[in-house]
């Protein structure tokens, strides 16, 4: 089974981790306990509740041993800061993270992380539609 | 010398105070919009932009590429590293400073290769455990993470090593004393310097064989 580590439990968070949970071994990350209380009781995923910028709460969350991070806070510079550290130090084969603004996601580019922008991918959804 | 300073907090405006009365140019990037207005009044001679200096525009804006040195001062520690991380890639700032609000995230700015991050907590209470003498022993700096360090040890009047020459004193390998302050008066000892109580002295040591120092020293530990 594939190990997943997402930090962020907002909407988004929330929802990819009860969507992989069922395939895969789930630990959420966020510094609100009422966040991670929302996943409900019969998420079988592990919760842990702290701050995503400790190095400490990524070991608690044993990233080390991570298929994969999403990072998903709505907090631009805390994802980028946080991917690019878990890349430099943990061998993580996937950093996923989310950056909601465009120039920042093109300056941050960089091999072995990707950058999921909001935005862009509405945009080419949309597109779809007039060709 | 021209300075760009992101957070114009506590920390930052003192800062930038301070920098100006030594004759340096000084900017002050600040996301509040009011605090803005009313620095943008008071302080005639800084130069006061607002905005989110993690936007590279903003940076530009403040001219940063002129500037030797960018300080993040926010209050947030991914805001001052993504600014310093922004200043040197993007504007080639040669130094980047930055405050650390929460010593647990230093390690995130040494990885993100700030060139001087400060961790004003750890430095406080470095300055307040020493006020208080918590201990006769204090660390006052330590180098290759910790590996050497250079500890000052205040001498009790039972300590084994009162009213003998250096030449008697018999230390730990791996550590070397550097210097005895007594009253106003700094000593660089030689084999032939006696130890008095009440002495500070101030020694070099591999961490190691820190503890067999201070028990030479002290006495106990």
């Amino acid at each position: 089974m594939k190990y997943i580590v997402i930090v962020g439990c907002g909407r988004t968070g929330a929802e990819l981790a009860r969507d992989l949970s069922p395939s895969a071994n789930v630990v959420i990350i966020d510094k609100n306990l009422k966040a991670l209380d929302s996943l409900g009781e019969d998420f079988n995923g592990k919760k842990v509740w702290g701050d995503g910028l400790d190095l400490h709460t990524l070991e608690e969350a044993e990233i080390k041993q991570a298929h994969a991070l999403f990072l998903l806070t709505g907090n631009d510079n805390l994802n980028l800061v946080v991917g690019k550290v878990v890349k430099r130090r943990y061998q993580v084969p996937r950093v996923i993270l989310q950056v909601n603004d465009v120039v920042k996601e093109k300056i941050f580019r960089e091999a072995g992380l990707t950058i999921v922008n909001r935005t862009s991918l509405l945009i080419d959804v949309l597109k779809k539609y007039i060709t | 010398m021209y300075i760009v300073i992101a957070g114009a907090g506590r920390l930052g405006l003192v800062l930038a105070k301070k920098l100006k009365e030594d004759r340096h140019q000084v900017c002050l990037i600040d996301k509040h919009e009011g605090l803005c207005n009313r620095l943008a009044r008071e302080l005639k001679d800084i130069l006061i932009i607002w905005g989110d200096a993690t936007y590279p525009e903003i940076l530009k804006e403040a001219k940063i590429h002129k500037a030797r040195v960018c300080v993040s001062a926010t209050s947030s520690d991914e805001d001052n590293i993504i600014i310093a991380n922004l200043a040197k890639e993007l504007f080639g700032t040669k130094r980047t400073v930055a405050r650390v609000n929460d010593p647990k995230h230093l390690s995130l700015y040494k990885y993100m290769d700030v060139d001087n991050p400060v961790d004003s907590t750890s430095i406080i209470a470095r300055v307040v455990e020493e006020e208080a003498s918590f201990t006769d022993v204090m660390t006052l700096l330590s180098i290759k993470k910790g590996r050497l360090s250079i500890v000052r040890v205040d001498i009790p009047p039972d300590s084994p090593v009162v009213n003998k020459t250096l030449t008697e004193v018999q230390l730990p390998p791996n550590s070397v004393l550097v210097s005895i302050l007594r009253g106003p008066d700094i000593i660089i000892p030689s084999g032939s310097t006696k130890i008095y109580p009440d002495d500070e002295i101030i020694a070099a040591t591999l961490i190691d064989a820190e503890k067999d120092l201070i028990k030479a020293l002290i006495g106990k530990i």
